[in-house]
């Protein structure tokens, strides 16, 4: 069964092990969200066929959306970290900023994409 | 929080069930918690073997990854918090790594025709 706090921040007390392995999850939950991300890229640049006219559009997609995930993930990481260090010492848990962060830069993405296609079709008539 | 409807009028626990109950809650979460690690296996097992049919060097790895992440608990005499903070790493770095390989094939690697119907 999985106990709270990392190395390294062993102050405070033994929090409820019902509210680390919900911090657990959560953790979860975002890292499983950020290797969607990166495979999604992945298959964006590896599968889909090449825009008509636009060389570079499949890396212009797959490229923030592989990154995306990579900062997803690392940032999930010491959001769990912090939340750990917050429930051992009775504090308020961190605000987190990935869901803004993830629904900004895929709206960004979507319209880049959308964009780059209408180009695309328009300019192969 | 799980919720449960078998606490009668006062929010008590059924007689029926008069020591476990109190204890019970933390062993359902971490049976949940259980089944996240293994979920969170699974799924780099099974995009591990779809990037297998395109870039086998890249594939076998994160299937591998996969297989570590729901070994470690298994194998490892760690228990508790450093087992955790281990696993979560490794997820963690699994991850980050998948990212960077996949951003240098997708900006230098060989251009790829894509799937056609």
């Amino acid at each position: 069964m999985s106990e709270n706090a990392t190395a390294g921040a062993d102050e405070g007390s033994e929090p409820d092990a019902r509210f680390t392995m919900a911090n657990e999850r959560t953790f979860l939950a975002w890292s499983r969200t950020s290797l969607a991300l990166v495979v999604g890229g992945l298959a964006v640049a590896q599968l889909l066929p090449p825009f008509a006219h636009i060389p570079w559009g499949r890396a212009a997609i797959a490229t923030p959306l592989i990154l995306l995930g990579a900062a997803m993930s690392v940032l999930s990481y010491f959001e769990w970290r912090a939340n750990q260090r917050a429930l051992r010492r009775g504090a308020p848990l961190v605000r987190s900023q990935l869901p803004r962060l993830l629904a900004f830069t895929i709206a960004v993405i979507g319209l880049l994409a959308g964009a780059l296609d209408i180009y695309s079709r328009v300019a192969s008539r | 929080m799980s919720h449960r409807d078998d606490r009668d009028a006062n929010g008590e626990p059924p007689a029926s069930a008069p020591g476990d109950y109190e204890e019970s809650r933390p062993v359902l979460a971490s049976e949940r918690t259980d089944l996240a690690w293994t979920r969170s296996a699974i799924a780099f097992i099974a995009l591990g073997a779809a990037i297998l049919k395109i870039r086998p060097a890249v594939g076998l790895p994160v299937m591998g990854l996969g297989g570590a992440i729901w070994l470690l608990p298994r194998i490892s005499p760690r228990r508790g918090n450093a087992l955790t903070s281990r696993r979560t790493l490794l997820v963690t770095i699994a991850v980050t790594s998948l990212a960077v390989v996949s951003v240098v094939l997708t900006l230098a690697g060989p251009p790829s025709r894509g799937l056609r119907p």
